[in-house]
């Protein structure tokens, strides 16, 4: 047990620590403040849903189609793909030989693999907008 | 790069999941049937591939995979529970317009437990035990107009992604204290685990982790719902299969890694077996579903498996490991037995919410006799009567924790086995002694056979034991080499 308490680790952590108290002052402080020094009304335009300055038309909860969420997914499938190739392109930039033939031949199949995932997405027609 | 014919399984099962389901997206329904087919031929393969290369040994891609007789015996395991899987389900997705999206995730899942069988390295195995649960996430859910199917899989998601999170917290801890991901590089750097409480952390984060997969008590909670929603193919892959994936990740990570701090750990899954085994046994006798029942008794198993940890001599971990042998081909056989009931039961249009009923099992020795015969012999093996796997395994596990002088232990565990006997011969009774309703039901082939696989599985382990002991033993040498 003592070799934590005692580490430098621990003690560089202080500052989280300190950031943390802060953190979990500041949100109600400015409550306090703002209730102590703001005005207040009370007319019926104040209880009225905020939409940018204009009146509110139709309700806040409203149905939007889940293609946006299959987008989505599909977007940071593919973003995550090409974050790999970054990292892979630095390492073995300016090798020879033999470990970079076997880094294209690895990377090759990864992006294979994907895009056989990129064409059952697009036979299944989740690319497609508005499927009917 | 010569030692990539060592990893042929693994690329034989991967390569197989992308061809189903890039021809399965271009059928149309009705001809889909044959994408089990070339699911099978796959999963032979493999298995053929995994007991050519039984006794090989090597390290490969930067040490990070090992194969050993240890890895090869799970992929073993692994194998032959996705072989009956994908043979019953040739029926379980007849006419179904996602067959390819079923056969290509039991084949990935199959994939990420392998994995998980050779890693040597904890990044590795963590990313294969996530790649086994997301397939199987997905698997569970698979009948999606079936709430109880839907309610299995968002249970067992949000429990696998908690005792994900759990793992890999433990994981980075072992990191943070040894400096290395690498399972022997961190029994070699033990000494800062075992000078401070990080390494008690860690131990209580990784059996949390592991647990949650093996469904020890208190960490089962999900098991008995997920069992009984999900398609019985699936709960079989389940029980069966993923289940003994975190037992070998758990045999590597405790064993060869944190050999060092065995008294804390040992501590631990001497109490978690008790509890387990006694929670699942005394509460499988009250279940009328048989599913829910079966699962309990999976519960119970997993705590007569964990007794391997508490003995930790090389004769308990060969009785253990061979366990996981017997149990998943008699809990994969038991079920597809139910698969078949309740195959049977949709047929007859029953007015049942529970398909898996005990009711529904009246009379099968009747109505289905080669179901019943089958699923007869698997419950007696699990409950431990000779001349089966079941009885073969216990007697090892159990004999080596007496020799090993911890006879409370073994009376513990005989004493569950004698009262799981109750709820496994009423099963029994109601097939053989009630009278059935309805006409004799023709068995679909598919499940047949695998029933038979199964059989044949269960029977060989008990009747000639002596190939299947000495495997295990083989693979328990690679956990002890260590010691």
């Amino acid at each position: 047990m003592s070799g934590i308490v005692n580490s430098d680790i621990v003690y560089s952590y202080i500052p989280v620590a300190v950031f943390l108290v802060v953190a979990l002052l500041m949100p109600p402080m400015t409550m306090l403040i703002v209730k102590l020094l703001s005005p207040r009304s009370t007319g019926a335009e104040k209880y009225s849903t905020y939409e940018s300055g204009s009146v509110p038309t139709g309700p806040a909860r409203i149905q939007f189609n889940v293609e946006y969420y299959l987008y989505a997914i599909a977007f940071v499938l593919f973003d995550i793909e090409v974050l790999f190739l970054y990292p892979w392109a630095m390492i073995y930039r300016g090798n020879t030989g033999v470990d970079t033939t076997v880094a294209v031949v690895e990377m090759l199949v990864f992006i294979f693999v994907l895009l056989f995932g990129y064409a059952f997405l697009w036979k299944k027609g989740a690319l497609k907008w508005m499927k009917n | 790069m010569v030692d990539l014919m060592l990893l042929a399984p693994e690329i034989i099962i991967a390569l197989t999941g992308l061809i189903v389901l890039m021809i399965g997206i271009f059928m149309g329904s009705s001809s889909k049937n044959v994408l089990g087919y070339i699911a099978t031929a796959g999963f032979l393969a493999a298995l053929a591939m995994v007991i050519g290369n039984f006794s090989a040994s090597a390290l490969m891609f930067s040490d990070t995979l090992s194969v050993d007789p240890l890895s090869q015996f799970f992929k073993l395991v692994f194998l032959v529970v996705a072989l009956i899987v994908s043979v019953a389900s040739i029926k379980y997705t007849e006419d179904n317009t996602d067959t390819e999206i079923f056969y290509a995730l039991v084949l990935f899942a199959t994939f990420g437990m392998m994995f998980v069988a050779s890693a040597n390295d904890l990044m590795v195995l963590f990313v294969a035990f996530e790649l086994a649960s997301i397939a199987t996430y997905a698997l569970a859910g698979f009948e999606k107009k079936n709430p109880r199917s839907v309610e299995a899989s968002m249970k067992y998601l949000l429990m696998g992604a908690l005792s994900a999170a759990l793992l890999l917290m433990g994981i980075s801890f072992v990191y943070g204290a040894t400096g290395t991901t690498s399972i022997p590089g961190i029994a070699q750097n033990m000494e800062v685990l075992t000078s401070n409480a990080i390494g008690l952390l860690a131990i209580v984060l990784l059996i949390a982790g592991f647990g949650f997969k093996i469904a020890l008590v208190p960490f089962h909670m999900w098991a008995p719902d997920t069992y009984q929603g999900s398609p019985s193919v699936v709960s079989a892959l389940l029980a069966a299969g993923s289940k003994k994936m975190a037992f070998v990740a758990a045999f590597k990570v405790f064993i060869v890694a944190l050999l060092a701090i065995q008294a804390d750990w040992r501590m631990a899954f001497a109490v978690l077996s008790v509890v387990t085994m006694t929670y699942g046994n005394v509460v499988a006798l009250s279940q009328r579903s048989v599913k829910r029942m079966l699962a309990y008794s999976s519960v119970a198993q997993a705590g007569y498996i964990s007794m391997a940890f508490v003995v930790l001599t090389p004769m308990a971990l060969t009785g253990g490991i061979l366990y996981t042998l017997a149990h998943g081909f008699m809990k994969a056989g038991a079920f597809i037995a139910t698969a078949a009931v309740v195959y049977m039961v949709i047929k007859e249009k029953r007015d049942t919410e529970i398909p898996d009923h005990l009711d529904n099992f009246k009379g099968l020795g009747k109505k289905m006799p080669i179901t019943a015969l089958c699923l007869t012999v698997f419950v007696l093996a699990l409950a431990g009567i000779p001349p089966t796997a079941g009885y073969m395994s216990k007697f090892i596990l159990f004999s080596s924790t007496i020799q090993s002088g911890m006879v409370w232990l073994a009376v513990i565990a005989i004493l569950n086995s004698a009262l799981s006997l109750y709820y496994y011969a009423r099963l029994v009774r109601y097939m053989y002694a009630m009278p059935h309703e309805g006409e004799k039901v023709s068995e679909p082939v598919p499940y047949v056979a695998a029933l038979l696989i199964s059989l044949v599985g269960v029977l060989a382990i008990g009747l000639w034991p002596e190939p299947f002991v000495e495997i295990a033993m083989q693979a328990a040498s690679v956990l002890v080499g260590g010691m």
